[in-house]
Parts: structure tokens; sequence; C-alpha cells
């Protein structure tokens, strides 16, 4: 009886020390967009996420051998308010101008109503996906929003890494830097 | 030209009733039309559902929290209650949209139900071994017990000796 006592009392502490290990290995750093605003290209991180707008995915691997511009945004964050109607903007330009440039708005920690009628006031046009729970976050380094990142056509996270409010000026320099990439 | 003042007398009997019917149907109207708004009684708890609710980007529960995510959900909850929906559909749809992690107590069926039972089991556990242990200390003191009272026991040797020292002790 007691022998059996101390195996489970062994294999208890074992798997307690095997879920400690596992955490730790599973731990984000502290995700591109630090590597990024110290001047690196890095692998853009995975982005596989529900559309926020009609029923399906996108992956952000299939936009590969385009230009993406990935902006994460909530509808109760102020900046992104302020930044909505340039980067709606921006996209239609860029989208006028070229077809190897797209934007993906990435709604995290929101709710779906107030998502909605943001994109509609805004004019947000272009392809949003949604994080319901902001998991895509630590792997971007995303640390509050707005953020926005700029993907080359091979995959890579490119400078400038813009945090808050972002101007057409700041978005159009980016991409531009991306498509030199 | 005729206008309604020169109808006949007898005429104008028939026009009393209708404005009458008129009158009737507007209020059944205005009964049908406050129906709806009359049989929506809200049913849930605000103060309840802020506590069965956390903020997924602080996770706190909604009572105890004031960040513009929780303020957004508390209004979103604040129109699904003024809509009549009750305190589970309300957390259901909540659940739908972020999942189970947006509730402030994990629930009570599927994976989630372990986080109910461990520590039930971890006590029952603890609760057993300690009988077990209980009752095993109990048999050892017994036995121990046993044999010091075996120990002190005097073999019928030693009594005569005893006896045998007693007795010159009196004399």
């Amino acid at each position: 009886m007691m022998r059996a006592v101390r195996a489970v009392a062994v294999a208890s502490v074992l798997a307690l020390l095997g879920l400690l290990v596992w955490d730790l290995a599973h731990q984000n750093g502290p995700g591109v967009a630090v590597k990024v605003d110290k001047g690196k290209i890095v692998p853009a991180p995975k982005l596989d996420l529900p559309l926020l707008t009609g029923a399906g995915r996108l992956s952000l691997a299939s936009l590969r051998g385009k230009v993406v511009v990935v902006n994460f945004w909530q509808s109760s964050c102020y900046p992104c308010k302020l930044e909505a109607r340039d980067v709606a903007a921006a996209s239609r330009a860029w989208n006028a101008k070229r077809r190897d440039v797209v934007f993906l708005g990435v709604n995290a920690q929101d709710l779906k109503g107030p998502a909605h009628a943001y994109l509609k006031r805004y004019g947000v046009d272009y392809t949003n996906v949604r994080d319901a729970l902001g998991s895509t976050w630590p792997k971007w380094g995303v640390t509050a929003v707005p953020e926005t990142f700029f993907i080359d056509r091979r995959g890579r996270v490119v400078p400038p890494h813009i945090t808050g409010q972002a101007s057409r000026a700041q978005i159009d320099d980016g991409i531009r830097r991306a498509l030199d990439g | 030209m005729r206008c309604v003042w020169a109808v006949p007398r007898r005429a104008r009997v028939w026009h009393q009733p209708s404005r009458l019917v008129r009158l009737l149907l507007a209020a059944l109207a205005a009964l049908v039309l406050a129906a709806p708004a009359a049989a929506c009684k809200p049913q849930a708890s605000q103060a309840y559902l802020e506590t069965r609710l956390v903020c997924i980007t602080c996770h706190t529960t909604l009572d105890e929290s004031d960040s513009p995510f929780a303020v957004e959900m508390k209004t979103e909850i604040a129109r699904q209650i003024k809509a009549c929906r009750t305190n589970s559909q309300i957390i259901d749809s909540m659940v739908a949209e972020f999942g189970p992690s947006v509730l402030s107590t994990p629930q009570t069926h599927g994976f989630d139900l372990i986080a109910w039972v461990l520590p039930l089991g971890g006590i029952l556990l603890g609760a057993t071994a300690l009988g077990f242990g209980a009752l095993r200390w109990r048999a050892v003191r017994a036995t121990a017990s046993e044999d010091r009272a075996q120990s002190a026991g005097l073999t019928p040797e030693d009594e005569r000796r005893v006896d045998e020292e007693l007795n010159r002790f009196d004399d």
C-alpha cells in the first residue's frame, strides 16, 4: 500500500515538473516588435484567424508574394479611431495603384457588434480578421493598440513598426520600404 | 358640392359609430404595439452578470474593472438585458464570442469539470490517506503497548525471587 502511495506521489511531482518545463518552453519572448524596432528583419509570426465579417479564415501565409500592412486595432481604442480613416484611405490608394500591396486588420479583444460598427463608421473596407482573446499579441510583441507592421513579399516583418496612431505618410513610407525589401 | 355637415341628420347617425370604431381600432393598434414591450420584462441581473464575466483584457471580473473594454462589455450586457435576454443567454453569447475564458469560474461540464472535481478528489484522497495513517498508527501503537506489557510482566521465577526478598525484608 505504502509503495503505491509513494509511486503516486513521485508521479505527481514528475507530472508537475513536466508541466513547468512545458510552460517555460512555450513562453513567448518579447515578440517580433522589439527586434523590428532594433532595425532587424524577422520572419512574420503565424497569423491564421477567422474573418471578422463573414465566414472563413485567413492565413497570413496565403498572402506570401505581396506586401502586407498588418494593423492591430480595437473598437474602443481612441487612437485607433483617429487613424482608421487614414489607414482605410491608404488602403484604397495603394489598392488602386498596385495589386501586390494589401492591408489586413487584426481586431483583437473586442466585441463583434462594436467592431462591425467601427468598420462601417470609418469606412474600413479592407480585410479584417478577429483575434477574440488577443492570442497573437505575444508573438507579434503587441503591447497596446493600434500597432502597425509591414510584411515584405518574402513574409518577413520589416521596419518600421508603428506604435500608436499611424499617419498616412508613415504608412506610405513603410510600404515603400517593404516593397524595396 | 356637399360637405359632411350637409348630410341629413339620419345619415349622420351612421357616421358617429364609424368614429367610435376608428377610436377603438386606434386603441387596439396601440395595445397590439405596446404588447411586446409590456411582455418584455427584463429578468437578467447586471450585477450578477458582472461577477460571472471577466474583462478579457485585464482578467478581472467586470464589476471590478473600468477598463474601456470592460465598459464596452457592460454596455453590451445592459443592451441584452433590455432586450429581455436571460442571464444564461447573455453568458452563452459572451462564451460564443470569447470562449470559456470569459467566465469568472470554470464551467461544470467538459474539461473545466476537472477544476471542480480535482480539489474534491484531493480532499477525499487526503482524508483516505489520513484514515489509513490513523489506523496504521493505532495498530502499531497497540502492538507496542502489548509488547511493553509483556516485557513489564514478571516470569514465575522472578515472582518467586521477589517474594523471597520481601519475606526476608519482613523478617
